[in-house]
């Protein structure tokens, strides 16, 4: 028989390697979720460039389909693991982010394309950087480097700015989410 | 109080089934994934999976993805059972211990 010094020592094994496998799980469905919405991005941005006076269309599409995309991979997810709830906390959240988002940069101020585009760029990593608080440290370093770039950008790239964010933004995304996954 | 499981107990064992009891009932850990989160080597993982699928505790499953042979590795029901008894047991020991140090605080 053990004593209780080395039965609290197993309990915190265990707990150790429960906290690893939740996060495990997290990063391994953020993944493919960032990952996507990284191609998405890139495209837009891309289309954007070619086709500046269609912005919103472009930018309006893309969300959409993001949104459809993220709620489809958690459907998927849910299935797959047993558990047949729609991820309704998750879209009220996406939608409540997004709602917010719209308000400030559209009734509240009045942005140019540039800050338009550097303005939802930082706020989405805001969002990362806050669920890397409570989800893993990759989501704040996603955020972090995808956050400098966005502003490098913004200050030094002239004409190709959407082109630059579509590197930056879309290939950090990218980048970042096949690097979770190996995580 | 109960005996402890002595085919859990040992420490890698422990590991392998609290990674495998996290996850939800028809769910399983690939081998190389196990191998990272319970920071094991090749060979002692494999030994350790092969003692726990002897006692019925785990299910190993191993298939060809594309040309690469992948190794998944499930608990079984009896696996969860036997792991949350394990726990149970670990948690009556702190308990047991906890109310006589209380005893003999008493008695001071």
């Amino acid at each position: 028989m053990i004593d209780s010094r080395q039965a609290s020592a197993a309990l915190n094994d265990i707990n150790d390697v429960v906290r690893r496998v939740r996060q495990s799980r997290i990063y391994h469905l953020s993944s493919l979720i960032i990952t996507i919405w990284g191609v998405l991005v890139a495209a837009a941005y891309i289309a954007n460039y070619t086709w500046p006076r269609q912005g919103y269309t472009i930018w309006t599409i893309t969300n959409l389909a993001g949104l459809a995309v993220t709620i489809a991979v958690g459907v998927i997810s849910n299935a797959r693991s047993g558990t047949r709830s729609f991820p309704i906390r998750s879209l009220t959240t996406f939608l409540l982010i997004g709602a917010f988002g719209v308000f400030c940069s559209v009734v509240l101020a009045h942005f140019g394309l540039r800050q338009m585009i550097v303005f939802w760029a930082l706020y989405g990593m805001l969002f990362y950087a806050i669920a890397g608080l409570w989800f893993g440290y990759a989501f704040i370093v996603i955020a972090v480097c995808t956050t400098m770039l966005t502003l490098i950008g913004y200050y030094a790239v002239g004409a190709n700015f959407l082109l630059w964010m579509a590197a930056a933004h879309g290939g950090g995304l990218v980048l970042g989410g096949l690097w979770m996954r190996r995580i | 109080m109960a005996d402890l499981d002595e085919i859990i107990h040992q420490p890698l064992r422990l590991r392998i089934m609290a990674a495998l009891n996290a996850l939800p009932h028809s769910v399983g850990l690939e081998f190389v994934k196990l191998k990272k989160l319970t920071g094991a080597t090749d060979g002692n993982l494999g030994a350790h999976i092969e003692t726990l699928a002897k006692a019925g505790y785990v299910a190993v499953d191993k298939a060809f993805v594309g040309r690469k042979p992948q190794t998944t590795v499930t608990a079984t029901a009896a696996g969860r059972g036997a792991f949350a008894r394990h726990v149970a047991t670990l948690q009556e020991i702190i308990a047991a211990s906890a109310g006589e140090g209380g005893k003999q605080g008493g008695v001071n």
